[in-house]
């Protein structure tokens, strides 16, 4: 170890301010930190600190990312297979390797695109490399359907990047998620290969439909099916639980999203709160179209609703981010479950937006400062009536 | 059955470096008086380099309010006055005669508090009496709206409050019925529920409140915060209960001393106890005999809101504790993926919560980058207060004055966000930060 700390600072001399090399230093940075923990010490404040930092924060959110990813790429191939001859055999390792070969090529397309624009700020600013973008990385293949073009994926995390993220002020000044962004920039910059029923299987046998359950819903209500046939169509509770259906990589499996939430919720990286209230929210939604809806997709049960599309995932990972939901508690619960509810109304009563969910956490994002201003006001009054009545 | 107050919300961080409780010998030669110890004091000389004192003689005053003055806590010399940049007075030092004797003492009859405030001011015991908001020296003429004691201490390692004051009781009484005069509201002590607090039970003239669960339980702020909240414009005191020991000696007994215990903790120590000393000792020859190899940081204080004197180791004026820390700096190997079975994290990312009976090994290591506040609603699990901490923080950043208020800067002093601080993943300065927003706002 003394070695590496050693070479790592004969190497971090040529970085130094008035040599060559200095306008590369977050560069050196980052390299120099993802290999060693940095070496300073407290100087103000307090005398100890806790071991985590931002780079062991964000590696727990990748970790707890592995279980969605890993089942996900299997399913790519599972999918593919079965689109092609029906096969329903697992083929746990070529299927697995199939989807790895898919994924790949987007994910190192984003992690260059998206690095190199944050690298470059950092350069700018004269930052430290902000660990953000190693999650945000991470999500964009996740949510994004298998066969997508590596340009427009490349071409929304830059968008997403600068635009969510950097003319704000980085990560941590920003409002909304920039993984979210770069979806919703595919989605209405180029809405034929992120919807319709084509898309969401890699290499698809022509004949097969590949419609996600989504889809489905959709199409039954352009056709007029009746609730029964709709059900019949749907793909079984267990099926869509286990993830054994075609939609964005990362959103398939709820029990995988589920132990990814459960490693989150324990390590204390992410909110319970979020999770939960945005489930309940759209739950509640979906019972009240059970109970007072017409048409097919509102007599789909709560329970199912809420296994489609995207939902958990989001719930799980995405709406948790903390930089974009709500800043206190309290707000914690209203942003969740408004996400919950205007991602079924939107569903429900849009069909020219499948899934709704991305309208709903958009908007949640961009109003979570308001819901955390109207619970700081609240704290703002009672200490204002504290101090009244203490005069009295 | 008095109230109980239960903090849910906080941290007992558990480590190594318990002093046990035995009285260490020792025998300070060299004493300091530290202007920097006192908020926002600006010293004016009384003394120069190599006159005689005795205890009680005054070495400094307040510019502002001239009768407020800060004494020898012992007798011998002046032996040097130590200025930083721009000359400020760093700290004037003592060489003891270890005789300690002190000045003449004329106690006037307790009739009003403005005798009380002038007597406690001249023999410069008035600023053990201190002030929130903005935790300074009380000013003396106002009136509080009550004054706090706190009968214990939750930080980490810290002393046994009822050892440092065994036997004491009868002192700390006269000492309470002196302040009394000085405040027409209550005077508040705090007790931990489950701690043996059957001296301080005897005690007459107070109201007795009771805490229980996790620190910064014990910090005053905090039990003023669900006692008596502050609103703008009031302000409350409080005081230490060793303090009250040295006015009711300086009252009841006619005797100047200064002497308190304090307790020697932390792992960079062989031996680990009590000492029996007048206040602003010099640690250096005491701790050197006593210290493990290598290179150790001095706190004087606890971890969390300690003053880092490995420069110049004399022993604060408020602190009754004195702990030592390895200094950090190690690097460790992808630290944001190693397991870490031994490394200490409120978080549950390291796997070292598997082991929450284990008391981990502290260092000075920041164990990070700094970056902007990121995971907002973390901090609220350690801050017992009903306030957003993140939001203050960023408040005092932004210098917004109003929003500072409004969020109530006025209840907190900076050293309540230490377990925010302590924890934070973006390794924010939050003491520094808010006593920034503090220093802004004083009038």
């Amino acid at each position: 170890m003394r070695r590496l700390e050693k070479i790592s600072e004969k190497i971090e001399k040529n970085f130094e301010k008035g040599k060559p090399l200095h306008p590369f230093y977050s560069l050196f940075d980052a390299a120099d930190t993802f290999l060693l923990t940095p070496k300073d010490i407290t100087k103000t404040g307090s005398h100890i600190r806790d071991a985590v930092d931002m780079k062991r924060a964000m590696m727990t959110v990748i970790v707890a990312l592995l279980p969605t990813l890993l089942f996900g790429l299997w399913n790519i191939g599972y999918q593919h297979n079965y689109s092609i001859d029906g096969s329903t055999e697992l083929h746990i390792l070529s299927n697995f390797w199939y989807g790895f070969l898919v994924w790949l090529p987007i994910v190192i397309t984003v992690y260059v695109s998206g690095l190199s624009v944050e690298i470059i700020f950092a350069q700018i600013r004269k930052h430290q490399v902000a660990e953000g973008f190693f999650v945000t990385g991470m999500l964009i293949p996740l949510i994004v359907p298998p066969g997508i073009p590596l340009w427009i994926v490349s071409l929304a995390t830059i968008f997403a990047v600068i635009f969510g993220k950097e003319v704000f002020g980085g990560n941590g000044y920003n409002f909304l998620n920039p993984a979210l962004l770069a979806r919703a920039f595919i989605f209405f910059a180029y809405p034929s290969v992120i919807s319709g029923n084509k898309v969401w299987i890699a290499d698809k046998a022509d004949a097969f439909s590949g419609a996600t359950p989504l889809d489905i819903c959709k199409n039954a209500a352009d056709a007029g099916l009746n609730a029964n046939e709709l059900l019949q169509q749907l793909p079984s509770i267990f099926d869509s639980f286990i993830g054994i259906i075609p939609g964005s990589i990362g959103e398939t499996s709820k029990l995988a999203i589920l132990l990814g939430g459960i490693i989150l919720v324990i390590t204390g990286v992410a909110s319970w709160r979020i999770m939960v209230s945005t489930m309940a929210g759209g739950y509640l939604t979906a019972l009240l179209f059970n109970l007072f809806g017409s048409g097919a997709y509102a007599a789909v049960p709560a329970h199912q609703q809420i296994l489609m599309g995207g939902l958990l995932f989001a719930a799980v990972f995405m709406a948790t981010d903390p930089v974009s939901s709500t800043h206190t508690r309290q707000g914690e619960i209203i942003f969740g479950l408004l996400i919950g509810i205007l991602t079924i109304l939107v569903r429900q009563w849009n069909q020219g937006y499948v899934e709704g969910l991305v309208l709903g956490l958009f908007l949640m994002n961009v109003l979570a400062p308001l819901i955390d201003w109207c619970v700081i006001q609240l704290n703002i009054n009672k200490r204002k009536r504290r101090a009244i009545k203490a005069r009295v | 059955m008095p109230k109980v107050f239960k903090i849910r919300k906080g941290l007992n961080i558990k480590i190594k470096g318990e002093s046990a409780k035995e009285i260490l010998p020792f025998n300070a030669s060299r004493f300091a008086l530290k202007p920097d110890d006192f908020r926002w004091i600006v010293p004016k000389l009384l003394v120069n380099e190599g006159e005689a004192v005795k205890v009680g003689t005054p070495l400094f005053c307040d510019k502002e309010n001239e009768n407020l003055l800060f004494v020898s806590p012992a007798s011998g010399t002046v032996k040097q006055i130590v200025r930083g940049e721009k000359r400020k007075i760093e700290y004037v030092e003592i060489e003891s005669d270890n005789r300690f004797e002190s000045v003449t003492i004329d106690i006037p009859p307790i009739t009003n508090a403005q005798n009380i405030t002038l007597t406690l001011q001249k023999y410069g015991l008035w600023n053990t009496i201190r002030e929130l908001p903005f935790n300074r020296i009380a000013r003396p003429n106002r009136s509080p709206k009550a004054i706090f004691i706190s009968g214990f201490d939750t930080a980490p390692l810290a002393p046994d409050v009822s050892y440092l004051i065994e036997n004491q009781i009868d002192t700390i009484q006269k000492g309470i019925d002196i302040i009394t005069h000085l405040s027409k509201g209550k005077i508040y002590l705090s007790l931990y529920k489950k701690a043996n607090n059957d001296e301080l039970k005897t005690l007459s003239g107070i109201e007795f409140v009771y805490f229980t669960g996790k620190h910064p339980a014990g910090d005053v702020s905090v039990q003023i915060h669900k006692i008596y909240p502050i609103n703008k414009g009031e302000i409350v005191w409080y005081i230490d209960l060793q303090s009250l020991i040295m006015i009711g000696k300086l009252f009841g007994n006619q005797k100047l001393d200064f002497s308190k215990k304090i307790a020697i903790c932390g792992t960079g120590l062989e031996k680990r106890g009590y000492i029996s000393i007048p206040q602003g000792a010099e640690l250096s020859t005491f701790l050197s005999q006593n210290a493990k190899k290598g290179n150790y940081r001095i706190i004087s204080g606890n971890i969390l809101t300690g003053k880092n004197i490995s420069q110049s180791p004399f022993a604060g004026y408020y602190h009754h504790q004195i702990t030592v820390i390895p200094e950090g700096g190690q690097r460790r190997l992808f630290g944001w993926l190693a397991p870490g079975f031994t490394l200490w994290s409120y978080s549950r990312t390291y796997l070292a919560w598997l082991f929450p009976w284990k008391k981990f090994n502290p260092n000075s290591s920041l164990n990070g980058g700094i970056r902007p506040v990121i995971f907002n609603t973390y901090y609220d699990n350690v801050f017992p207060f009903d306030i957003f901490p993140a939001q203050l923080l960023k408040a005092c950043i932004a210098e917004d004055i109003d929003l500072m208020e409004n969020l109530g800067i006025y209840e907190v002093t900076e050293e309540d966000f230490a377990l925010c601080e302590v924890i934070c993943p973006s390794k924010i300065a939050w003491q520094e930060i808010i006593l920034k927003g503090l220093t802004m706002l004083k009038d």
